[in-house]
Formats: structure tokens, C-alpha cells, sequence
């Protein structure tokens, strides 16, 4: 796989703050990668620095193998979508998807082509002739959209575009880019809250916490093989139950006064550790003694599925998600238990262990 | 039942359209009835101009005689409209351009000491500029400007300027970063960013920097009549004293609605030209 981009120990101050600490990622030609993280951990300050709308304190950022660092952003090969559609209010469409080209000096004939292309693709031409204002959020979207494809760049950028569009049109919106990455095979780096859209849209999930990249993988590995507590706590909807256990000798531990096996681990007895368990993987019973005891809480039923919250012996709470059987009463004693392939466990630093 | 309800809604919004019609027409008329007033008044012969003024309009038949009679006074009418058009345009253009550059400046820029510097800017209007003309006629003089109208100019601008710098930043403040951005990754840059891309979103607060510079520039007195000296360099306001003043202690009134007719008639057109760009929903459909 050929380089799409490179980011070398990258690093952003504002003033005496520094935001982003030192970041590395390699991402192959073609792929899609999707930023996550929680609000403020540096998602769109990452992206600015390699659309060049933001200095780069420290490191270096490499666009198809050629260093980008100190270049105009418009000679980077790279088109941005803003989560807020930033169109040119006093141009038509057809002037604002153009615009890059005019101020590039293509000729005319060139960019009415290249126009008419673009927005063939996003299914826009009977909009060609109106202006923004005249056009529906998720229009608006298109022709934001439809702006980064003329530019014909190496790398798209996108920041949060679907944040701005009601539920039902985001899922639309982003099963047309998953078609438009398809089509046009252009690395993208795509930044958003959505879980869904991170894992649907992802060749590559970069998990983010306070401006250092906390685990890089594809959907599946950061879902079924996260880094830490943070990843496993942050991906996944509602996410992982992270239990605080006791080693108690090889092979197991101790979570609110039940013993469950775990994988061997050489961590010495009475050391603290981290049972994550996620919620689908429970499996709850209402009479098996010796699996983990709980009692319920709360049940939340949202049709296909339900979510039972429970709290242990000890007062941790435990999500579960049930797919069937019949309503729980609040405070009734239920047991769980899971296949261990589906156990993870964390050191007391958080960081996976085997 | 329904037909009935419905015709009377009708009924209601026709009275209602009618009120609304009938009371805007009220107004108009309310404010268009002086210029009308001089307009008729300035068109009557040399010998009923200096009769009574009621009724305002020509009874002896229209004539431009006051019009004429106007062109006797300084170095004629059109030298002295000449003077205030330059002087105004020139005051326009100047002030457009730095405020343009300034408000930009304000509004985007990181630079130590911006906030302090922009305070003061907006502190000048504070100043009663009366009480700043000697130094400004004494600094004229020491650059050799003072009697011509390039001097003039620059007192005008330099009067004009921070009330239009704020203005101007505020527009550029309301225009979203990410427009900017966006064109920035379009490759526009510097003056085309500026031109093709900001200029028309700023352009509400253009006309407006626009509009208050040329009626202040058009119609200012004082500064005009203290550092003028030359007959022939006088504007308008400046001619209109001596036609006011009239000649061996006669008045003629009939001069004085033309001159004022003369005076007006540029204003109406600049805000007639200029009130389209205060446009509303321009920035719609930009973001969000
Ligand atoms: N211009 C700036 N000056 C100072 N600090 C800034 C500036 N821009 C961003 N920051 C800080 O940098 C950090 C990262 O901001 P950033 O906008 O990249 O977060 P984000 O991950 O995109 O968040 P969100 O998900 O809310 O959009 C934040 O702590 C923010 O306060
Ligand atoms: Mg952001």
C-alpha cells in the first residue's frame, strides 16, 4: 500500500498550551480514517494542521510522500467539508463549486466540465443555478461536499459534516460517502462524535484523548481489542462495563465478592485490575448461583433490544443488553455470565493485558 | 359556513393591507413634502421668488431664473459643486479603503496591544473636532496643504475614520472564519480573498461607511470655511453662506431654494444607490 499521508511527532501550542503532543500516524493510500475522541481532545485542531489553516508547532505532516508542512493550503492536494458548510453566500452553486478552479486560472470551458461532473456525482445539477441560502441543510451539505471533489484533491478533510443534519439525513448523507469513497478512492480523514458513523465509515479508527493518539486500528480491533480502559470506556454504545477486580491467584479475580476466571495472568494476588465486559456479551440468568450476582436497577426497552442496569454487591453498576426474555422488576437478583474469549482485562494502569 | 368565515377573513386582511398601505403612503408623504416644498419653490420666476412663500409652487409659470441667479455667486455653480464632488468622493474612496483594511485588520489579526489600540481609535470620537482645528490648520499649513482641498480631504477622512474602522470590524467580525477558510483552500489569497470572496459580505457595512462619509464630507461647514481661503475653492456649504448672506442686504430666497435643491439632490441619489446593499439575509445559507 502506497502513503497517503504522514504525520511525524506533530505538535500544536496555543501560546504556552500545548494541545496536540506529538503525534504519529501513518495512513495507506486511499483509506478512510475517522478521528474520535471526546469533545476538546484536539480532533479539528489536528485536521486544521494538515489542511494547513493551522501552524504546526513541531513535527512534520507529508501529503503523498511530499512534505506539506509550510505550504498554502491550497497547494497541499487536499479539500476540507466544515461542519458548518462555510458556502459562499454571494455565488450560485455553480459559482462556489468552481471557485477553486477560477482562482487556480483553469479555463472556463474546464471548470463548467469539471462542475457539471461534480455535481452529476451528488445528484445537485437542478440546484446549479441558486444560491445557498435557497437550499436545504442537506443540499447545502452536497455542495460543500460537491466544493472538495472539483478541487480533485489527494486527501479529503472532513470536520463533523453531518453534525449539522437531522438524524434520518445523516444516515442518508453518510451512506453516500461511504459510495463516494468508493467511487473516487481518495484517502479521507473524517472527524465526528458519531460512534455509528466512525464505525461504519472507518478503514481506521484514531482514538484521541487530550491531544495524544490512544489506540489506531481498524473498527473491529478497537472494538473487540481496545488499547486501555479509555478506548474501551469511549467506543461502543453504551459502553463497556470496566469492573474493578482483585487478583486472586493465577487465573483469578475478585469482582464485588464473586470469584470469575480470567486468562492467566502474571499479575500478583491482591494487585487491582480491570474486568471489562461489554454489555451485549452478557448473558443474564435469574438462577445461577457462582457467575456474577447483581440486582436491577432499571430496565430501559427500546423496542429490538433492552438495557438492563444493575448495580454489584459492592455498589459498581453494570450495564446489560438483553435481547429477549421478559421485563425484570426492579431490585430482583439476576447472574451473568460470558464466554471468556469475550473477557478483557486491564493492568492497573489501564493498559490491555493478554 | 366555512365560505362565510372565509370571506370575512378576507375583509379583515384587506383593511388591515389597507391601514398598512395608507399609513406607510402617510409617512413617505410626511418626509417627501420638504424637498417637494423647495423643489416647486426653486422653480418660480425672479420676481415671485421674492414674494411670500405661500403657495410654494410656481403661479407665474416655471422657470430656472433662480438657477441662474445662483450661478452668479463665487466662481459659479458648477466650480463649487466640482469642489464638494471632488472633495466627497475622494473622502469616500479614502475612507472605504482603510477602514476596508483596518476593520480586516482588527478583525482577524492577532498583534500585541490590538485591543488598546482599537479603544483608542474609537476614544477619538469623543474629541469635539472643533477643538482640534487650529492644530489641524496649523499642521495643514507646516505640510503646505493647507487652502487646497487634498487637505480637506484628509481632515474628512481622518474625522471619518473611527467611526468607519468600527463599523468595518464589526462587519468582518460577522462574516464566519470558516468562509475565509474555506476560501483559503480554494487558493484565494490576500486582495483576491479579499475582493472576490469578502468584499460582498462586508458590503452592507460598506454602503453604510459609504453613505456617512459622503453626507458628512458633502455637507460639513466649519472645517471647509477655516481652511479654505481661495473663493474659487469653496464647496457648497461654504458658497451657500455667501448666497444666504445675499447681496447689499437684499436676500434672494429664490437662489437659496436652488442652492439647497443643488445641495440635496446628490444625497438623495448616493443613499437611492447605495441602499440596496443594506440587504438583508446575505450571509444566509452560508453556515449552518
Ligand atoms: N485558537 C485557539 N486558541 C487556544 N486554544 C485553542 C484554539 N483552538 C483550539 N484550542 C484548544 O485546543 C483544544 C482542542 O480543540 P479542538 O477544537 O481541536 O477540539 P475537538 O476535538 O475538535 O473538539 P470538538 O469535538 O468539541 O470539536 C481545546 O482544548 C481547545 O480549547
Ligand atoms: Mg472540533
Amino acid at each position: 500500500m502506497t502513503e497517503g499521508m504522514r504525520l511525524r511527532q506533530v505538535r500544536k501550542s496555543f501560546g504556552p498550551l500545548e494541545v496536540i503532543h506529538g503525534v504519529d500516524l501513518v495512513v495507506g493510500e486511499g483509506e478512510f480514517v475517522v478521528f474520535v475522541g471526546p469533545s476538546g481532545c484536539g480532533k479539528s485542531t489536528l485536521l486544521r494542521m494538515i489542511a494547513g489553516l493551522e501552524e504546526v508547532t513541531d513535527g512534520d505532516i507529508e501529503i503523498g510522500g511530499k512534505d506539506v508542512t509550510d505550504l498554502d493550503p491550497s497547494q497541499r492536494g487536499i479539500a476540507m467539508v466544515f461542519q458548518s458548510y462555510a458556502l459562499y453566500p454571494h455565488m450560485s452553486v455553480r459559482e462556489n463549486l468552481g471557485f477553486g478552479l477560477s482562482m487556480a486560472n483553469v479555463p472556463k470551458a474546464e471548470i463548467a466540465a469539471q462542475v457539471d461532473a461534480a455535481a452529476k456525482i451528488l445528484k445537485i445539477e437542478p440546484l446549479l443555478d441558486r444560491r445557498p441560502g435557497q437550499l436545504s441543510g442537506g443540499q447545502r451539505q452536497r455542495v460543500a461536499i460537491g466544493r472538495a471533489i472539483v478541487r480533485k484533491p489527494q486527501v479529503f478533510l472532513f470536520d463533523e459534516p453531518l453534525s449539522n443534519l437531522d438524524a434520518e439525513l445523516r444516515v442518508s448523507m453518510r451512506i453516500e460517502i461511504a459510495r463516494l469513497h468508493r467511487e473516487l478512492g481518495n484517502t479521507m480523514v473524517y472527524v465526528t462524535h458519531d460512534q455509528t458513523e466512525a464505525m461504519t465509515l472507518a478503514d481506521k479508527i484514531v482514538v484521541l484523548r487530550d491531544g495524544v493518539i490512544e489506540q489506531v486500528g481498524t473498527p473491529r480491533e478497537v472494538y473487540e481489542h481496545p488499547a486501555n480502559t479509555f478506548v474501551a470506556g469511549f467506543i461502543g454504545s453504551p459502553r463497556m462495563n470496566l469492573l474493578d477486580a482483585t487478583v486472586q491467584g493465577t487465573g483469578k479475580v475478585m469482582v464485588a465478592g464473586d470469584e470469575i476466571e480470567v486468562p492467566s495472568i502474571d499479575t500478583p494476588n491482591g494487585e487491582n485490575v480491570t474486568v471489562g465486559l461489554r454489555p451485549e456479551h452478557l448473558v443474564l440468568s435469574l438462577a445461577a448461583p457462582g457467575t456474577l450476582q447483581a440486582t436491577v436497577d432499571f430496565c430501559e426497552y427500546l423496542g429490538g433490544t433492552r438495557y438492563v442496569y444493575c448495580q454489584l454487591a459492592d455498589g459498581q453498576n453494570l450495564i446489560a443488553e438483553q435481547r429477549e426474555g421478559e421485563d425484570l422488576a426492579v431490585n430482583k437478583v439476576v447472574y451473568f455470565a460470558w464466554k471468556p474469549s469475550e473477557l478483557r482485562l486491564f493492568n492497573p494502569h489501564g493498559i490491555k493485558l493478554v | 359556513m366555512s365560505a362565510v368565515a372565509r370571506h370575512r377573513r378576507q375583509r379583515q386582511k384587506f383593511w388591515g393591507g389597507f391601514g398598512y398601505h395608507a399609513f406607510g403612503i402617510g409617512a413617505a408623504l410626511f418626509f417627501f413634502a420638504p424637498f417637494a416644498w423647495t423643489g416647486l419653490a426653486s422653480l418660480r420666476t425672479g420676481s415671485e421668488a421674492q414674494q411670500p412663500p405661500l403657495p410654494p409652487w410656481p403661479t407665474q409659470g416655471v422657470s430656472f431664473d433662480t438657477y441662474a441667479v445662483l450661478d452668479t455667486f463665487g466662481a459659479g455653480i458648477w466650480q463649487h459643486t466640482l469642489n464638494s464632488a471632488l472633495v466627497a468622493l475622494a473622502t469616500v474612496v479614502l475612507t472605504v479603503i482603510v477602514s476596508l483594511l483596518a476593520g480586516y485588520g482588527f478583525s482577524r489579526y492577532r498583534f500585541p496591544l490590538k485591543n488598546v489600540f482599537f479603544v483608542l481609535i474609537i476614544a477619538t470620537l469623543m474629541i469635539p473636532f472643533q477643538s482640534i482645528l487650529t492644530p489641524l490648520f496649523i499642521i495643514l499649513a507646516k505640510l503646505g496643504l493647507n487652502n487646497s482641498l487634498v487637505g480637506l480631504v484628509l481632515v474628512y477622512v481622518t474625522l471619518q475614520l473611527p467611526f468607519s474602522v468600527f463599523m468595518m470590524r464589526n462587519a468582518f467580525d460577522a462574516v464566519p472564519r470558516e468562509i475565509e477558510e474555506a476560501a483559503r483552500i480554494d487558493g484565494a489569497r490576500d486582495l483576491k480573498l479579499l475582493v472576490r470572496v469578502l468584499l460582498p459580505l462586508v458590503m452592507p457595512g460598506v454602503a453604510t461607511v459609504a453613505i456617512f462619509a459622503f453626507l458628512n464630507s458633502w455637507n460639513e461647514f466649519l472645517a471647509a470655511l477655516i481652511l479654505l481661503s481661495d473663493n474659487d475653492k469653496y464647496t457648497l456649504p461654504v458658497l451657500m453662506t455667501a448666497v444666504r448672506a445675499g447681496r447689499l442686504g437684499a436676500i434672494n430666497w429664490g437662489a437659496v431654494q436652488a442652492g439647497v435643491m443643488v445641495m440635496t439632490i446628490p444625497c438623495l441619489a448616493v443613499f437611492l444607490i447605495l441602499q440596496r446593499y443594506y440587504m438583508r439575509g446575505l450571509m444566509a445559507g452560508a453556515v449552518k
